[in-house]
């Protein structure tokens, strides 16, 4: 008699060469899968067709195998020997044995799998690494650049003042020279702005009824006013599949156009500047519009054209001097046109001229009882004579450009240099028109404009405007919403200043 | 119905197991679980007008040069061999590979499946294949269920010669 132990771990059948059990001869391991008169490859899947093919009179071990019973997986060596007319199977339950080589092999495999993934992970890393330094690079090359072409008219501007604070003589002269130089520099810090707006993600598109036709008429008319020479023929083409109204950002379309144009004009000493614009394809909702602008002026190599839209890139070493600004037209170009999800191809030949083309699809106003929305360009013809204007800013610089854009229109004015200032004045006086700076010690534009309920009856119509460089449309609800009527944004000209004020007055 | 013994070997983690789930019962799970032994399924396939019934062993993956143990191929007709698209490893011995299991199996042809092409671009596809100099029956993804069927049309195929 084989003992209890023993006889659970094995158990021997004998079956007939097709594998029919024809009995079962000794040990218990699994014995409710081994039925009398019944194919052993119910349970025993790894016999059939191995079993055809046994050598006669032979051991044969196959190792590893699995048998299933009462829902347990079991791994077990398998011992056969084939007679003529019948087959003596003998299975070994070795499930305890292949449990620590199965978690051994998984150990193995799922190490070398965390090791790949690893150095994957690490192969990843580097590739950053190596785009954040390029990147960290361009950035650093761009601000010394950029510094480099501010140096420039700062230079002379400041040059000019020391010559104009020396001699009276050619004021005129000096003054235009820094006029040209101050205009240079503020291209060049708008265009830095815009750029990094858009590099940051922070380029707010609007989608409002426009007509290409009045964009590009303007366009050229502005051009027209500012070329000196007249050399060079502007003209424009529109086709009239391109339809009245479409949704955009007129301004931003125009930044694209302007940028393209004075980049032509540029270049181009005698011949024409042109802009068509045709309709490529229409559907009820949208219309793709195909903007081109050519010129016949000194045109690119093709490695030129390559980089044409790289930061800072002028084609010519020295175009930036000649020139102005530095060279960021067509990289804010490329950029607008790619958030208005456009595409921009440019070809070009020397000497004989360069093509922009831009297409960019627009959504159609559908609804043409829509009011076109009236862009403020009238004038306005009241006058601020007279009228009490309260200045609070902390800056002497501003307060004297102020006062100095304000004395030219005869205003009242009276200039305080804080939040706190300006609210003693305001509950003893009353005024037209209140301009408050938003960063003032103290008390800031934005602290006063808080403290409302305290402007006694004497200012409480009174509009008041913000001065300040945040423009974004955030900061911009951010005001409206305190009280202010408006805002003026710096760098402003006299006019846009004088203008912005005549429109809040009654 | 005729019965036909096929294995499928190849390096470990190559996807052996989740092609022959993919064929068996269409299912595809991320997890590893490393085959040990064997495991063995069955699947009825037609094919020319008769039916047959495929035993389908799934043999545990070798590391290197390891031997797949000689007994598992008593029997067989046909052997796929699988190597992983996206593991050097699993490719660089083919050869060699295939000609131990030609003499292990005694069986003329081994039918050669590259897997896991969903991890590769068709670039990174192509460098692949310029480096593999026997010739691939086929490309196959158990992930996107790619190819696989038409794997082991190959492999019944080949069983039935
Ligand atoms: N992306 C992708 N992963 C796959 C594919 N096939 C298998 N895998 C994954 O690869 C790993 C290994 O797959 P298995 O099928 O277990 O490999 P095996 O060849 O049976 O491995 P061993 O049993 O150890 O020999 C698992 O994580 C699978 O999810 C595939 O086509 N594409
Ligand atoms: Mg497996």
């Amino acid at each position: 008699m084989i003992p209890a132990k023993i006889e659970d771990v094995f158990i021997q059948i004998t079956t007939d060469i097709n594998g029919v059990i024809l009995s079962i001869d000794a040990g218990k391991f699994a014995e409710k899968e081994f039925t009398l008169h019944q194919s052993v490859y119910r349970s025993c899947p790894f016999l059939e067709g191995t079993l055809e093919a046994l050598p006669y009179n032979e051991p044969f071990l196959i190792e590893a195998m699995i048998i299933h019973s009462n829902s347990i997986e079991y791994n077990v060596d398998v011992e056969i020997f084939k007679r003529e007319e019948s087959i003596s199977v003998l299975i070994h339950n070795r499930t305890n044995v292949y449990k620590y080589v199965d978690q051994l092999n998984q150990k193995r495999n799922d190490i070398f799998f965390i090791k790949r993934e690893i150095a994957e992970k690490n192969k990843e890393l580097d590739r950053l690494r190596k785009i954040a330094d390029k990147a960290n690079e361009e950035k650093s090359r761009f601000l010394a650049m950029i510094s480099h072409e501010i140096r420039n008219p700062l230079n002379v501007i400041l040059g000019y003042s020391e010559m104009i604070a020396e001699e009276n003589a050619d004021v005129q002269k000096y003054i235009n020279s820094l006029l040209d130089a101050g205009h240079n520099l503020k291209v060049i810090v708008e265009d830095i702005l815009d750029l990094s707006r858009i590099e940051a993600g922070k380029l707010e598109l609007v989608s409002e009824q426009i007509s290409i036709t009045k964009i590009v008429e303007t366009c050229i008319a502005n051009f027209y006013h500012q070329q000196k020479t007249k050399e060079v023929k502007l003209e424009y083409f529109i086709s009239e599949k391109v339809p009245t109204f479409i949704l955009g950002d007129s301004v931003r379309i125009t930044q694209v156009l302007s940028n393209l144009m004075s980049n032509a004009i540029k270049f181009t000493k005698k011949g024409i500047v042109k802009i068509d614009v045709e309709a490529v394809s229409e559907t009820a909702e949208n219309a793709v519009l195909k903007f081109v602008i050519s010129d016949t002026g000194r045109g690119m190599t093709n490695d030129q054209v390559a980089k044409i839209f790289e930061e800072y890139q002028q084609t010519e070493i020295n175009d930036n001097r000649v020139f102005g600004g530095a060279g960021l037209g067509l990289a804010i170009v490329k950029r607008l046109v790619h958030a208005m999800n456009g595409v921009i191809l440019v070809e070009s030949k020397i000497d004989k001229g360069t093509r922009f083309s831009i297409e960019i699809s627009f959504k159609k106003v559908v609804n043409h009882t829509l009011p076109q929305k009236q862009k403020n360009v009238e004038v306005n013809f009241n006058s601020l004579k007279g009228r009490r204007i309260l200045v609070a800013d902390d800056d002497v610089l501003n307060q004297t450009i102020v006062a100095h854009i304000l004395n030219k229109e005869k205003t009242v004015t009276t200039i305080v240099n804080d939040g706190l200032e300006a609210l003693d004045k305001i509950s003893k006086e009353s005024f037209d028109v209140i301009l408050l700076d938003i960063n003032m010690p103290n008390m800031t534009g934005e602290d006063l404009m808080r403290q409302r309920d305290l402007f006694d009856k004497l200012n409480i119509d009174t509009p008041f405007l913000a001065l300040t460089a945040n423009t974004s449309s955030k900061d911009v609800q951010r005001y409206l919403s305190l009280g202010f009527s408006g805002i003026i944004s710096k760098p402003y000209t006299a006019t846009e200043f004088v203008e912005k004020i005549k429109k809040v007055l009654p | 119905m005729i019965a036909k013994k096929v294995l499928l070997v190849g390096n470990f983690g190559v996807g052996k197991t989740s092609l022959i789930r993919r064929f068996v019962t269409n299912e595809f799970s991320e997890d590893y679980i490393s085959t040990i032994g064997v495991r063995i399924s069955k699947k009825e396939v037609q094919y020319n007008e008769q039916i047959v019934k495929l035993l389908i062993w799934d043999v545990a993956g070798t590391s290197g040069n390891e031997k797949i143990p000689k007994a598992y191929f008593l029997g067989a007709n046909a052997a796929m061999y699988v190597f992983d698209l996206s593991r050097e490893e699993t490719y660089i011995a083919l050869e060699e590979n295939l000609k131990m299991v030609k003499e292990l199996s005694g069986l003329q042809n081994i039918t050669l499946i590259g897997n896991k092409k969903d991890l590769l671009t068709s670039e990174e596809l192509i460098a692949v294949k310029n480096k593999i100099t026997v010739p691939i029956d086929l490309i196959t993804s158990a992930k996107d269920d790619e190819n696989v069927e038409d794997a082991f049309t190959l492999l019944t195929a080949e069983s039935l010669k």
